[in-house]
This record gives structure tokens, sequence and C-alpha cells, in this order.
């Protein structure tokens, strides 16, 4: 899942002064999760930002949506005639949600409201951690099922570097070392062997930006009306 | 082959110092400590962004200090810099008649004085080995031919002290076969654990500089007494010195160490 963490509220308020309508637009999904972005977060947000403005005298509301996914214009539609009675909507979904909602109504400005962190997992309630960067060349296979790209801060791939003490990082006491982690796994499975190959550097070409994938049946779709 | 690879074959016991070149521009003060330390050891070491904080480039000092005369190892690391950019500091080196090269990852930039920057580590320390390596083959990454190839002793570093160990040995062993002739070891505390360490890593057959440091005045007694009982102990190849904080009482610290 995409996890996100919401701006600080001072920064959004800032952000949403100049609208006097303003729709603070929920995600479903991911940001849900992460308890960042979902309805409840959004209406928690909303009437925050309302307050703030009762006290300070404005005349401004702030209304809430949520849709069940920011990131599929499936979605998205079914806010077409609500926006129009918006001057700004104030989107709580990730990175790629905020910019769809963008794209989707281009006649009205987008706020962003949250910071997009990680590709992660939900470790318990309230505690995700980052375990994918989306590398476009996926190494577990090799690694134990564990990621050195995502969890070593420097992503070596040959092993670690000098910097391992007790098990863990030298950018934080608290964090594993990644390349230990992949050690004991490997260790305890007898597959050691996997890490004796040198790794040739990895190919950053494939990871060129923006990313844009094709399903195999969508080509012959397409190719088929040519 | 370098005056460095030719000491590490024939000599006993080899002996470098590390130099950070000047916040800033004065370089004079670092040429003429490098003039002093020069004919006492057998290289300097200069260093890049020790410790992830920006000085003068350690290419640009090498290159001055090895037209004074000395013996050079660069220190490249991987954490500022691609492989473009290492490729081209690497050929800058062979040009400047600097002969040999220390590669390693690099503290991450969190540790140093300029923790917003992005971090680079497009390739490993194995990987540079391999990058360096090719060069020395008349050949750039992408199979491109070299107009005049650099030729490079190579070194890697190891943390002895690393725990859990076996993980930094695979890679240590990986090293050694990516073309690095010596290995330096980060800071040594004690005989005890370089004795531990080489016990693990005798089969390797690298050769192996124990890293030395002063890391303020008050350890150097001590740090004089370990070199002396790491050279009468026959473990290792060399050593490696370093007084990151007082570096121009390197002369002193040879002295005190009757070398």
């Amino acid at each position: 899942m995409i996890v996100a963490q919401r701006k600080d509220f001072e920064q959004i308020k800032a952000a949403a002064a100049d609208f006097r309508k303003v729709l603070v637009v929920g995600c479903g999904t991911c940001v849900a999760v992460c308890l960042t972005g979902g309805e409840k977060e959004a209406g928690i947000l909303a009437a925050q930002l309302d307050l703030a403005s009762q006290i300070q005298g404005e005349d401004k509301s702030f209304a809430v949506a949520c849709v069940e996914r920011q990131c599929d214009l499936e979605f998205l539609d079914e806010l077409a005639e609500t926006v129009l009675d918006y001057d700004a909507l104030l989107s709580l979904a990730c990175g790629a949600g905020i910019q769809l909602l963008a794209e989707r109504y281009p006649r009205v400005p987008v706020l962003a409201g949250v910071d997009t962190t990680f590709i992660g997992i939900n470790r318990d309630v309230g505690l995700w951690e980052e375990r994918c960067r989306a590398c476009r060349a996926c190494v577990l296979t090799t690694t134990g099922g564990i990621c050195p790209v995502s969890l070593c801060p420097k992503g070596m791939l040959n092993g670690p570097c000098g910097g391992t003490r007790q098990g863990k990082c030298e950018t934080d006491p608290e964090r594993d070392c990644a390349w230990s982690l992949i050690y004991e796994r490997l260790a305890g499975l007898d597959r050691l062997e996997n890490l004796s190959a040198i790794v040739a550097p990895r190919d950053h070409g494939a990871r060129s930006q923006p990313g844009r994938q094709v399903h195999p049946a969508y080509l012959r779709r397409y190719s088929a009306h040519e | 082959m370098s005056k460095f690879e030719q000491a590490l074959a024939h000599k006993d016991f080899v002996l470098t110092v590390e130099l950070d070149p000047p916040r800033g521009v004065a370089l004079a003060p670092l040429l003429e400590l490098a003039s002093r330390l020069a004919p006492r050891v057998d290289a300097l070491v200069v260093s890049d962004n020790r410790g992830a904080m920006p000085r003068l480039s350690g290419l640009a000092a090498g290159a001055r200090l090895a037209a004074q005369g000395a013996e050079v190892i660069l220190t490249l690391t991987c954490r500022d810099m691609n492989r473009l950019a290492l490729t081209s500091q690497m050929l800058a080196a062979g040009a400047e008649g600097i002969g040999n090269l220390l590669l390693v990852s690099g503290d991450y930039v969190s540790l140093g004085d300029h923790p917003g920057a992005k971090p680079v580590y497009d390739l490993d320390s194995v990987q540079a080995l391999g990058l360096a390596v090719t060069l020395a083959s008349g050949r750039d990454l992408a199979g491109q031919e070299l107009d005049g190839a650099p030729r490079f002793c190579l070194g890697a570093v190891v943390a002895a002290q690393s725990d859990p160990l076996p993980p930094q040995l695979i890679k240590l062993k990986k090293k050694a076969q990516a073309g690095a002739r010596f290995i330096v070891t980060q800071p040594l505390t004690g005989l005890e654990e370089l004795q531990g360490f080489c016990r693990q890593t005798a089969t390797l057959g690298i050769k192996l500089l124990a890293g030395l440091e002063v890391a303020d005045p008050g350890q150097r007694q001590g740090v004089v007494g370990l070199f002396k009982e790491i050279r009468g102990s026959g473990l290792v190849a060399g050593a490696h010195l370093s007084m990151p904080a007082a570096q121009d009482d390197l002369p002193a610290l040879l002295d005190a160490c009757g070398l």
C-alpha cells in the first residue's frame, strides 16, 4: 500500500487561505488504511479548518467528499457536479491521486493535504513500514525476500557497508541493517550461496521517469483499431 | 606498477597516512604538510568528503600532491558520485599521475553536516572496483574504447568491528575478487579485534592495512602502543594512520611510533 502523512495544519490552512469554498476530498484506499486521508480524516480536517476560519471571523465553508480511489478516473467522475460549487479541492490522496484529481478537474485549483511517504506494509494499527522503492529490478528472489534497495539506506546490492553494529544501521541505532537480516534469513534457509556472486550495477535506465506500464491485452485492443 | 604497489609487493610493512583536503581553497598548508610526510611513508591517502562533510576535491588536492612527487592513494566515495562522475574522476586521477585508488561506499549523508543532500550510491564499492578494472582494460562501462587507459592499484576498506561479521566477510571476498589489491580496516581499538578478524580472513590472501586513528590528542599514547603491537604481531601488511582532528600533528605521531 501507499503510505502518506498529513501535512502540518498551519501549512494546509495557509494553502487554503485564498479560497472561500473548499472541498476536502478523501480517498478510500491506501490513505484510508494508514489513517491519513480517508473519509474520517477528511471530516476531521474540514472541521478543523472550519473552526479556524470561524475563530478568525472569516466567511468560509469546508465540505467533505470521499471517493473509493482518487487514482482511478472511474471514481473521480462522481464528483463532476459537486466540484462546480467549490473554489478549490483539498485532496488527501497520495501524490498519484492528487494529480489525477487535478487532471480530471482542470478548472479548479487542487491543494495537497498530505505528503506521500512510501510503499509499505501495515505492521500494526498505527504503524507502517517502508518495503518497496518500485525500482523495477526486483532482487527479492536472491535476497531471501528482504529488500536491500528499500531497507538499506545506501541500497547496497553486494553486501553491507562497514557501518553495521549489533545488527543495526549506521544511520539509526533503532534501524535493522538490511544485510544482517538478509544474511540471517539465508543462513537459516541454508541458501547463503545466493550471495556469493558479484551483483552488477543496477540498470537505472529501466527506471526512467515517469513510469508507464502497458498490459499486452491493452496493446492488442488498440493495435486492432489501427 | 605504482610505487605503492611495489612497496606492497616488496616491503614487510607499508605505511600510509590519511590527509583531508581543506574546507576552503587554502591548499598551501596541505602541500607543505604533505612534503614533510611523503618521504616518511609509502603513500598519502587523500580523503573524499570524509564523514559526509564537503571539502576541496580529493582529486584536485591529490593531483597537486602527485605533481610535487608524492605517492597518492585517492579515495573516491560512491555516496557523492554516480558511475559517470566516478568514471571521469578515475580517468582524471590516471591522467594526473595518481596510480592508486581507495574505493568506498562512504558514510551516509545524515552522519555529516549536509544531512539534506541526496545520497547517490549508484554503484557500491564492489561495483566501483569493477569500474576501475574496466577502465584499466581500456573501456568504459558502456564498452566504449578509451583514448588512453589508466592503471591503478586498487584498495577497499573493511570494518573489522562489524557485527554481525559474516556478511561483511562475504562482501570483503567480493572486493578481493573485484580487484582490490589491498584492504584498509576502519580504525581498530585493540590487537584482539585484529587477531579475531585475521583468523577469519586468513584464507582470503588479502594485503591488510591496519587502520589506526587518533580521534583526540588523549588517545595518542594508546594508538602508538597499539601500532607497535600490531607491527610486531606480523598479522598485517601495513598500517594506515589518521588524525582527522589534528592532521598537522601526523609528523609527531610518526616520531612517536619510531618511524
